[in-house]
Formats: C-alpha cells, structure tokens, sequence
C-alpha cells in the first residue's frame, strides 16, 4: 500500500489533518523471529510506512570463499553444505560439476538420475520449508506442522541414502557415494503417490483463504525489468511471467530428457509467488516420477545381485581352462555405475582450468566460479547465492509499503541469511 | 654409392628447437567467439580468451573501454545480456582483476567479462548498466580491495566497517593481532 492510497483509504488520518508524523528509524534484527537467520534492517518509517530500508548482512560470514582456497578440494566439499543448508544437494551439484568439467570427468546416466531425484525432493523439503514459515510469518501455525511432518518423511529417505538428514555431502567427483540402498526408490515412489493429496489439502486451507489473499494480492509487485534490475532469479521472477529456469533453458543433469512445465504466474506479486512454488512442487513431483520410471538400472538391491555375480563370474572367467563348461558373464552397462572414473580424492589434484557453472536452485540462480591452478586446492571459489541478488532487491521493494506488510513481502522472496553471506 | 654417402641418412636429424620455440613463444591467437566477432563487427578491439572448460565465451575489456562495451552488451540486438549475475573478484598477485558473469534472458547464453584493476586497484564501476553489480561489486571491494570508479555507494558489505584489510588477498596476514587465534 503506497502513501497515496493510504490517503484515500483512510482519509484524514495522515497529511489532511495536519498530523505530519517525524521519520522515525526502526532497527529490525539482527535476531528478529521472522528474519529466517541473522539480517538486520535498519528502516526508517514515516508513520507505519516504510520510506528507506538499509539492509546490514555479513552476521552469518563463514568465509567459505576463503576456506577453498586453504584446504584441498576434497576436504572442502563437506563444508560447502553449509553455504545454503535448507537445498544442499543443488551447493555439491555445482561444485561437483565444476570439478568434473575442468578434469573432464564422465558421469554414467545412473548417477545423473540419482543426483535428479535427490534435488528435486531436496527442492520439495525446501519448498516446505517456505510454506510452513511464510504463512507463519501472516499468523497460520497449523501449516507449520503439516510442512514439518513432510519434510520429516523426505529426510528419512535422505538418511537412509546418505546418512545425514540435512548435510548430505553425497556426491563425488564423477559420481555418487553409494548407490542406492535396496527398496529405496520403492519407498520414493509411495512418498510421491501420496503427497499430491496432502498437497491438495494444505491448498484447500491456505491458497484461497481470504486473510491470505488480503495480505499477498496487490503487494510486493515484482515487474520482470525490476527483476532484471536487481539479478533476481527464480520464483521471483517466474511469478513476473518470464519463465527463465535453467532446467528447461540450459539443461544439465538429464533435464532434457524429462518431460515438465515451468510454473509460471503474470501477477508478480506476492500471492503469485506463493503459487509459482507451490506449482513447482508439483512439477517436482512429475520429475521424480518420470526419473524413477527411466532410472538406468532400476532399484539398487537386484543392480547391487546383479554387480556381485558379475564380478565373480568375471574372475572365474578368468581362471577357465579348456574343456571346463563355458562361463556366461551377464550384461553389465556403463550407464549402471555410480562412479564415472576411479579417482584418489586424498591425493587429487585437477589440471589448471577455469569454469563457471550455474543451476537453478529452488531460490533462483545458483553459480559456482572455480579457478584451479593444478594444486590439490583451488585458487579462486566464488559463490553466486540467489538470495544475494534477491535480498538487493528489498529496499526498493519495500518502499511506501505499510510496515506490517514487511514480513509477507519478506518472506516472500524466500531469502536465506547462510547464502547471503556465505 | 659409398659408405659416406648413406651415413647422413641413417643418422637421426640433429634436434634444433629453434622454430618449435619460435612457435612456443608466439601465443597462438584466440579465435573470436560469437559475441567476440559481433564486437569486433561493431568496431570495438577487444582481447578474446576463448572458452572455459563448459564452453562459456571469455573476452577481456580494457578500463578505458569497458562502460561503452558495457552498454553495447546490454542494449546491442545480438547480445541482450540484461542480467548481471555474479562478479567475482581475483587476485593474481601482481593486479587484481573483476569477472562480470553475463547471462541473457531471451537467447538464454552466457559471457564472462573480465576487466583488469591498474596498479592503484580501480575499475570502472558498471552498475551503470547493470544495477545489479551495486552489492556484488561492494562485496569485491569489501575481500579484494578493488575501487570501483563511479560506484555510488562503496562500502564493505559483508566484513564489519572497522576492519583492516582486504581478506581474500593472497597478501592478506593471518598474524594479524587482531585475529582471535593471534590473542593466546
């Protein structure tokens, strides 16, 4: 709600009566509930309207830049979870992609269907996330629960495969850590059978709720040139109707092989935004299904029977003299194996290159800019979070809205303070 | 046919390295990409660096140069790199240096820019052209010390105000007594 209409709506209260109200500054932060980490405001209000806003980050600052340069990469990649912890999977995919075009390392297709699967339920728990808080942050605790129970049963399924719940450190240069555990995608595919439904019920309660829709629609409009303006990416911008998403524009992994539509919404306010990520649950959804479907290899228990008999008929084979019955050596495909070269990560050292890789996160554009020298480390790490460019953007955003309106509009943007500063 | 006739042609060939490090010593030139040659179409010298290992186009611009390239790249009907995504800052000992991370919005391409400091550490500030590069750029001001020229608000960013010192220099000291690790 701008000045103007602040006027006309409640007419006499500001300007017409002559109760001019003095700029008053509002620290917000660092550690207010509803900032989703460590940010601090510094806002100047005139009345309940919001006239400048001085964004402060650097609290979270780990110099994850900084600790690339001092260890081999390697001993990097398991603190490179912390650089955005609520999607994890999406920091090691653009490090570990880096690292495997610089050596030049090939990745079966099993491995690229692992790694689709775990990233798009990794968007589903982070997508969640956002659900659960932003509709806490305008006053609904009951989502919260609901969100957190789901996220709950993805993260069983995450620590069954790689042990960790939230750091997952999983994947490896040209491949995974270990493939899949016997039943598992079983258990995926039950998971994405049922939530479609749950989903439709949180949808009942919340998306046409009329104090939702009062607080989202017509606030926090997002045009795609103020997009552009400020780098923001994502959900952000899909809700402006420009349907930039490097899974359907620069394809990596095996995107191009999986049929799906980009959420798109024209409104570009908050209450599209709101529909654009829950829109991508769904798609997510449809991706994991048709991954599961095409997975090279199928489930990991018969491919793991399969691998043993083939390792020791092979040796066998190997032993056969004339006149023994002949050995039948089954079918093995490449495309079946988790790892695309073997490589001694302690002692590993990439050739000098330099690559730039971007995906796209569930909070917008994520890139990675690696420099290697042929050291064990890096010379150079860069990190482009999305939260970044879209938390630029508040200051702008935010002017002449009402104060109360700043948590929605906020929330909205699904910032997260760890990648901000990283 | 004697015995000293057939002896020059069974002995290997003395080595002489002469022309090969002749070769060697030539760098040999970097074809131009496709924006590089769209470039160099509309008038402007500038230096290609090939492509990175994804076979992303690299070109490097001059300080004096940069703003003009800029606005060509952002507004040119060949190029329309309308989002600025990252600028990563590098210190290469001797000069540091800016990487603007380019993408376009309509063709869905890629260019990385890369704009060397002088010896003082200035670099002309391109938020002119893409206002996105106000917090990056003050974020490679805050860890490599680059004074972005024209830049309306440089300030650290992510390092307190009261710090010393550019941390993600090479140069950088870690017996600095004000590190905690330094009090003991």
């Amino acid at each position: 709600m701008s000045v103007k209409s602040l006027n006309t709506e409640l007419p006499g209260v500001s300007v017409e009566m002559g109760m001019d109200t003095n700029d008053m500054v509002v620290n917000i932060g660092p550690q207010h509930p509803s900032t989703h980490g460590v940010l601090r405001l510094v806002t100047t209000l005139n009345g309940e309207v919001v006239k400048e806003m001085e964004p402060v980050i650097g609290y979270l600052h780990r110099s994850k830049e900084k600790m690339g340069e001092s260890r081999s990469l390697f001993q990097y990649q398991p603190t490179i979870d912390r650089v955005e912890y609520l999607s994890s999977f999406y920091d090691h995919l653009v490090f570990v992609n880096c690292v495997e075009q610089i050596a030049d390392i090939p990745v079966p297709k099993r491995v690229q269907y692992i790694r689709m699967i775990t990233m798009e339920l990794n968007r589903i728990t982070s997508h969640l996330l956002w659900f659960g808080t932003f509709l806490l942050d305008l006053g609904a605790s009951t989502p919260f629960f609901w969100c957190f129970r789901d996220r709950e049963e993805i993260f069983t399924l995450f620590e069954d495969l790689t042990g960790a719940r939230m750091m997952y450190n999983y994947y490896r240069f040209g491949g995974v850590n270990n493939d899949l555990p016997a039943g598992w995608l079983e258990e995926v595919r039950a998971f994405v059978k049922e939530f479609p439904n749950r989903l439709d019920e949180y949808e009942a309660v919340v998306t046409k709720n009329p104090i939702v829709m009062d607080r989202t629609r017509g606030h926090g409009i997002m045009s795609k040139e103020f997009c552009l303006k400020y780098g923001v990416t994502g959900p952000a911008l899909r809700a402006a109707g420009h349907a930039l998403d490097l899974r359907k524009t620069n394809p990596y992994c095996c995107y191009d092989e999986i049929d799906f539509d980009v959420a798109t919404a024209t409104e570009a306010d908050t209450y599209a935004r709101y529909k654009v990520r829950v829109q991508e649950i769904r798609e997510s959804l449809k991706i994991i299904e048709q991954c599961i479907q095409k997975m090279p290899g199928g489930d990991g228990g018969p491919l793991a029977e399969l691998k043993r008999e083939v390792e020791t008929q092979t040796k066998a084979k190997k032993k056969w003299k004339e006149g023994e019955p002949e050995i039948v050596v089954p079918h093995w495909d490449k495309d079946w194996e988790t790892m695309g070269k073997k490589i001694n990560l302690l002692t590993y050292k990439p050739p000098a290159g330099e690559v730039t890789n971007f995906v796209e996160s569930p909070r917008g554009v994520l890139g990675c800019h690696m420099i290697t020298d042929g050291t064990p480390k890096a010379y150079r790490i860069k990190w482009r979070g999305a939260s970044f460019s879209n938390l630029s953007a508040l200051p702008e955003l935010m002017r002449g809205h009402m104060y109360s309106d700043l948590m929605a509009i906020f929330g909205s943007l699904d910032v997260i303070m760890p990648e901000v500063d990283r | 046919m004697n015995a000293e006739n057939k002896m020059p042609d069974n002995s290997p060939i003395p080595p002489s390295h002469a022309p090969e490090e002749a070769v060697i010593d030539q760098a040999p030139a970097i074809p131009a990409g496709r924006i590089g040659q769209r470039l160099v179409d509309l008038g402007h010298t500038i230096e290609h660096l090939g492509n990175d290992a994804k076979g992303t186009e690299m070109i490097r611009l001059t300080r004096e140069q940069a703003l003009t390239v800029a606005n060509v790249l952002r507004h040119d009907a060949e190029c329309t790199f309308d989002m600025m995504l990252m600028v990563t800052g590098l210190d290469w000992k001797t000069h540091r240096e800016s990487v603007y991370h380019l993408n376009s919005t309509t063709t869905f391409t890629y260019l990385i820019v890369k704009i060397a400091a002088d010896e003082q550490d200035h670099s002309p500030s391109l938020m002119p052209v893409w206002h996105a590069c106000d917090w990056h750029e003050r974020e490679a001001y805050d860890l490599f010390g680059i004074n972005y020229d024209g830049h309306p608000d440089l300030r650290r960013i992510l390092m307190p105000n009261y710090w010393l010192g550019h941390p993600l220099r090479k140069d950088y000291v870690e017996d600095d007594p004000r590190l905690v690790w330094n009090r003991r």
